[in-house]
């Protein structure tokens, strides 16, 4: 059993965000690549459209105005008119063009994220909260959305800006150019140091929004026993705790976040002061007047890019920590995955042959099962008995191919279920598990689930073998009853009769009860077995059951214990062995006649 | 009430905070004017006149105020930042309370991904509004209205001639946020459908895979991750149609500036260097233009968020889940009086009709009934999860209605057959009612529900972490674990719902006979499909289509020959049937 992990615990980090990460998020621009060219262009043609205003009020106030030339007034205005005209057509552009990028990149990587977590193994899902796997796919994803397009876009505008700053700077005067680069150093130490600090608080802080989603995901999932036990009180508690945990990291976090800008904006005025000291203490750079007036005007547009890559590099630092989430889900190895070359199975006939088969979940953890070995013809019914815990329900998992066998070899019509793809394997079984699980939406979908393209007819007529036709036409809207996933319009008795007619609707070549008709009633059940038996012709079952009136009818019976097959034959032949099926019956029978 | 004044009642606790942080930012604002000023006093007074002398005075300055700017907004952006992780905290606190208090009714209609849309994206919106749109736009009007009283005292007319653009701006940004809403809304609607959606997925991924349908659940969320793409698409046409002009408009002041303030020099109606000063502040008066419907894209995203929060705050539980401070014991009577029972949603169909039974403290009473039947309905009456909608349930003989709804649960457990563990030690799923039992009772009821065994087998003990809904366990494993944690919550009336379903009959008869004993003072109520787990009760009552059909002991409903008889027949004949022949 893997190691799982609780709602107010943190997840362990089991890889760091790397540098190459960096580059993998590159994979997603690409298909955008050039849409991101145009993009760029547009805003550089509306960055000169809008450089150019203040030189055109600088030639207005210098020149045209001290002259009293006023027909010159109206043409630099028209002028300054023109450009907000292209200013204006940029941004229309930007706006429309940066967001779609942004979503479909949003989308893009939701759409792998999901995709992959449908290949991941129960495993997976049973060893963390619900609302820990949630969180990534939708809001760490949301987080991103900024960053990628608007922030990219602005980064690379930026660069430019600052690249044709520098090199004015560098022809007006190279020396003072070196002057106002002296304090960069001391902004990298300082952005270097808060970068440090801001990534762990960051990492915390995605933590906690974690742990609080998948409280609030398992106090939605478990709020029957939650009221039932009286224990809001306790519940909300506890809430209040991770919420407070979550305020708590966020200031943390944004304390070191906003150190960033203090940093950055004290250098600015620092530089422009050591350029006018330098320049007018004459020490050891000789400037004139003009040179520096010039010079300082250039500063300003040199700082500006700087505190905007700062703030994209602040947002990235904080991007990480969700983003090495997200990778971390997508580096997740999906334990069953179909081989290279693996084929479509074709339709079976239903003849399963376990060969020497033993099972544990992992290397180091102890075995399950031990060298199981029996052989199920087409058709016949085959009934699992033993003792909770003994690996009935292993043995069904393997059917499915849910997990892979560590060792020995089952086979379907002779073929190794290892060599074809678990798609064609699993469309031909119908497995009816212990937890029935019901999606919101109406009944006659969560039926049709088992054959999506199913009429309504079919559906109905699967509905009426299951025994769930009576109870689900009293329903209000019958067939269109809407059902909620945690609602409790149902009891779990009709959510099995609704899960077996799922099952007989998918109309499977080897069907799987496991336990399935727990909680049915003796006289549902009566009628339900007229109905199986219909179902059962033709197709190869397994049954795993503890009431000796579905057992017995079968033609093999598996007493399955401590992970081995310690006997196996009908119901006849078991019952002369008199070995353990026999004092299991015996029991039973017993009991039911002391009643 | 507006989602401002609403908002304001979780702000308002930080007021004394709000406005220290308000005379910050006035503080700032000043400051902000001060640097470019020193930098023109530099190049008048020390370049051009040669004061050289006044230069160190004036760069120290210049730095300092700067350094005090700087600390003075770090400290004001933390002090919103932490109004707004205060009310954060409130609201998600509100929420959780009124969740908890919900009641059935609301669980069967709204979806967990919905509610949880409600927690996390829509109260962050709010969050964002108040830790940095609030000081945004305090800052831009602060702004705007020092612009406009400066740039009016250089020249009023010339400010006049400004003014005439904002009207327009007015009409732009009302116009935009009245589209811009409905938008956000159904961004918000879109998210939560996604939301849920992979909820559902994720809760569901056995049948998922059991059905090999990765790919058609993988088709159902690319419709829904492209229309929440088209959804903020949406939202990207409004501020392509709405964003540009404002810029524009903002832009087109510089304009004005330069053609009428140029007009006005050369005529000799101004001076220059009053249209130079006048220029410089002109960025006080556009900036907050510019920035305006970007804030109403925010407002309009909070406002949006609020609808389905105050939704929920504002819904009505049926049933009011309050305790009294003494909580009385409880005797465990239990009267059904006529009682029927309607689901809200379908008034017609009666699921429970003219029940009546009476229980005495440490009686039992079994259940028998079909799928269907109402079993599980008349359980949820006894713990009030539902009222009835005719007749009367009544405790120790007061009306259930007259009861405080959590003082009767702490001392009603109902095992459900719909079985939930928290993801926690086993340990603390058993002693989930009762945090403070011993240990050496919680395996004393352990032993009586036969789980203690397996569970000292696993490698933690009562210490091994379980999955959400107690995945990782069979079901006969969750069945004796939450028998486990009923028995430990010791409570005066427990109700069995088909319980022991999942174990072999040996398992279950051994625990029954246990039970047994340790229920000898409680009022126990057993709903099962097994004869065996009934017979020895006090009264059994047989339900069909919400009715009583039958009722009495074991033997005098077997002398009946009725549906309980049949029953019994039944089971025991498809074991006798066999064994008949040995």
């Amino acid at each position: 059993m893997a190691k799982r992990n609780t709602a107010n615990v943190d997840e362990d980090l089991t890889e760091n965000f790397q540098w190459r990460d960096y580059a993998r998020l590159s994979h997603y621009l690409r298909p955008y690549a050039g849409r991101l060219a145009v993009v760029l262009g547009t805003i550089l043609l509306g960055n000169i459209a809008t450089i150019l205003g203040p030189y055109l009020i600088k030639q207005a106030i210098d020149e045209t105005i001290p002259h009293h030339n006023m027909p010159e007034l109206w043409g630099i205005s028209g002028l300054f008119l023109l450009t907000l005209i292209i200013a204006f057509a940029c941004l229309r552009y930007r706006i429309w063009a940066i967001t779609e990028i942004g979503q479909n990149l949003l989308r893009d990587m939701r759409t792998d994220i999901f995709t992959h977590l449908q290949e991941l193994p129960f495993s997976y899902f049973d060893s963390r909260p619900h609302g820990k796997i949630l969180i990534r796919v939708v809001n760490y994803i949301n987080t991103l959305s900024d960053l990628l397009s608007n922030g990219l876009i602005n980064l690379i505008s930026d660069l430019i800006s600052l690249i044709v700053t520098l090199i004015f700077m560098l022809v007006i005067n190279w020396r003072l150019t070196l002057w106002s680069l002296l304090l960069v150093p001391v902004l990298a130490v300082w952005t270097y140091a808060i970068q440090v600090q801001q990534r762990k608080a960051y990492r915390d802080l995605s933590n906690k929004q974690s742990n609080l989603n998948a409280y609030i995901h398992e106090s939605i999932a478990g709020i029957k026993v939650t009221q039932g036990f009286a224990q809001e009180p306790n519940a909300i508690g506890t809430f209040d705790a991770v919420a407070d945990e979550n305020r708590t990291s966020w200031m943390h976090a944004v304390k070191i976040q906003f150190l960033l800008w203090p940093g950055v904006q004290m250098i600015s005025p620092l530089t422009t002061a050591l350029i006018y000291f330098v320049g007018l203490q004459h020490v050891g750079v000789a400037v004139s007047t003009g040179t520096l007036i010039a010079f300082l005007g250039y500063i300003n547009n040199f700082w500006n890019p700087v505190i905007n890559i700062g703030n994209f590099y602040n947002s990235l630092i904080t991007a990480t920590a969700y983003l090495e989430r997200i990778f971390e889900t997508l580096d997740e190895k999906p334990e069953v995955q179909d081989l290279p070359g693996a084929f479509a199975l074709p339709p079976i006939h239903g003849d399963v042959q376990f060969h020497d088969v033993s099972f544990k979940y992992a290397s180091d953890e102890p075995e399950i099962l031990h060298h199981i070995n029996f052989h199920a013809e087409p058709g016949e019914t085959i009934a699992l008995v033993g003792p909770t815990g003994a690996g009935k329900s292993t043995i069904i998992n393997l059917l499915s191919r849910f997990y892979n066998v560590t060792s020995g070899q089952l086979l379907i019509d002779g073929v190794d279920i290892n060599r074809v793809t678990i798609a064609s394997l699993r469309s031909q079984m119908g497995v009816m598990l212990q937890d029935t699980f019901i999606f919101s939406g109406t009944i006659m979908d969560n039926i049709r689930y088992g054959r999506l393209d199913a009429t309504e007819a079919e559906v109905i007529a699967a509905a009426k073998v299951a025994r769930a036709d009576d109870f689900i036409k009293t329903l209000k809207d019958g067939y269109n009853t809407v059902v909620q996933e945690r609602g409790v319009s149902l009891s779990a008795g009709q959510r099995q009769l609704i899960a077996f007619a799922r099952t007989l609707l998918a109309d499977p070549k080897i069907l799987i009860l496991d336990e399935a008709a727990a909680a049915i009633d003796t006289h549902t059940e009566q009628l339900l077995q007229a109905g199986l038996q219909e179902l059962l012709r033709g197709r190869t079952s397994f049954i795993v059951a503890h009431r000796l009136s579905t057992i017995q009818r079968a033609d093999k019976i598996l007493v399955i214990n401590h992970g081995e097959i310690v006997e196996s034959g009908n119901h006849d032949s078991l019952m002369a062995h008199h070995g353990e099926y026999f004092q299991l019956y015996d029991a039973q029978l017993r009991m039911l006649q002391a009643l | 009430m507006n989602p401002y004044t609403w908002v304001w009642q979780y702000a308002k606790k930080s007021r004394a905070a709000i406005l220290f942080a308000s005379a910050l930012i006035l503080i700032n604002s000043a400051a902000i004017i001060v640097v470019p000023l020193l930098g023109g006093m530099i190049v008048d007074q020390v370049i051009l006149q040669g004061h050289i002398a006044r230069l160190t005075p004036m760069l120290v300055t210049m730095v300092a105020v700067t350094a005090a700017r700087v600390v003075v907004r770090y400290a004001y952006q933390i002090l919103f930042e932490q109004m707004g992780q205060n009310a954060l905290y409130d609201i998600r606190h509100d929420l959780f309370v009124k969740l908890q208090s919900l009641d059935f009714d609301f669980f069967n209609t709204v979806r967990t991904g919905d509610i949880m849309a409600r927690l996390t994206g829509d109260t962050d919106a709010i969050r964002h509004m108040l830790s940095w749109v609030s000081y945004t736009v305090i800052e831009n009007v602060l702004w705007f209205a020092a612009a406009i009283i400066v740039m009016s005292t250089i020249s009023w007319p010339l400010m006049l001639a400004l003014v005439v653009v904002t009207p327009v701006i007015g009409v732009l940004t009302i116009k935009m946020s009245s589209q811009a809403h409905p938008v956000f809304f159904e961004i918000r609607q879109s998210f939560a459908r996604l939301n849920a959606m992979v909820e559902e997925n994720i809760s569901g991924n056995r049948v998922v895979k059991a059905f090999a349908r990765e790919a058609f659940e993988i088709d159902k969320f690319a419709k829904l991750n492209e229309d929440y793409k088209q959804r903020n698409m949406d939202s990207a046409g409004i501020s392509r149609r709405y964003l540009p002009p404002l810029d524009f408009l903002a832009s087109l002041l510089q304009v004005l500036v330069l053609l009428i303030g140029g007009a006005f020099v050369i005529s000799g109606r101004m001076t220059l260097g009053d249209l130079v000063t006048f220029n410089g502040f002109l960025w006080m008066l556009n900036q907050p233009m510019r920035m305006s419907g970007w804030l109403i894209n925010d407002i309009q995203r909070f406002s949006a968020s609020t609808v389905k929060i105050r939704q929920m705050l504002a819904a009505k539980p049926a049933i009011p889940t309050g305790a009294s401070a003494q909580r009385p014991a409880i005797h465990g009577a239990v009267t059904f009086d006529h009682v029927s029972f309607a689901y809200a949603d379908d008034p017609d169909t009666k699921v429970l009709e003219d029940v009546s039974f009476d229980v005495q403290p440490g009686q039992t009473l079994g259940i028998l009934g079909e799928t269907g039947s109402g079993k599980s309905t008349l359980m949820n009456l006894i713990a009030r999860f539902y009222d009835a909608t005719g007749g009367t349930v009544s405790i120790d003989g007061k009306d259930i209605r007259d009861w405080a709804v959590r003082d009767l649960r702490a001392q009603i457990t109902i095992v459900m057959q719909d079985l939930f563990l928290f993801s926690d030690t086993i340990g603390d799923n058993i002693s989930y009612g009762n945090h403070g039992a011993k240990p050496t009772f919680i395996r004393e009821m352990a032993q009586v529900a036969d789980a203690n065994d397996f569970i000292a087998a696993m490698p933690d003990g009562y210490d091994t972490v379980v999955g959400e809904r107690g995945v990782g366990l069979s079901g006969g494993q969750k069945q004796r674990i939450s028998l486990t944690r009923a028995l430990v919550n010791d409570p005066k009336i427990l109700i069995l719902d088909d319980t022991t379903s999942a174990l072999d009959m040996e398992t279950e008869a051994a625990i029954q006979q246990r039970l047994r004993t340790v229920t000898q003072d409680k009022t126990v109520f057993i709903i099962a499909t097994r004869i065996s787990s009934l017979r020895h009760a006090d009264q059994i009552i047989v339900l069909n289509h919400g009715r009583i059909i039958e009722r009495g002991t074991h033997e005098s409903l077997l002398a009946q020959h009725g549906a309980y008889a049949a029953a019994y027949d039944r089971q025991l004949g498809a074991v006798t049937e066999e064994g008949s022949e040995h």
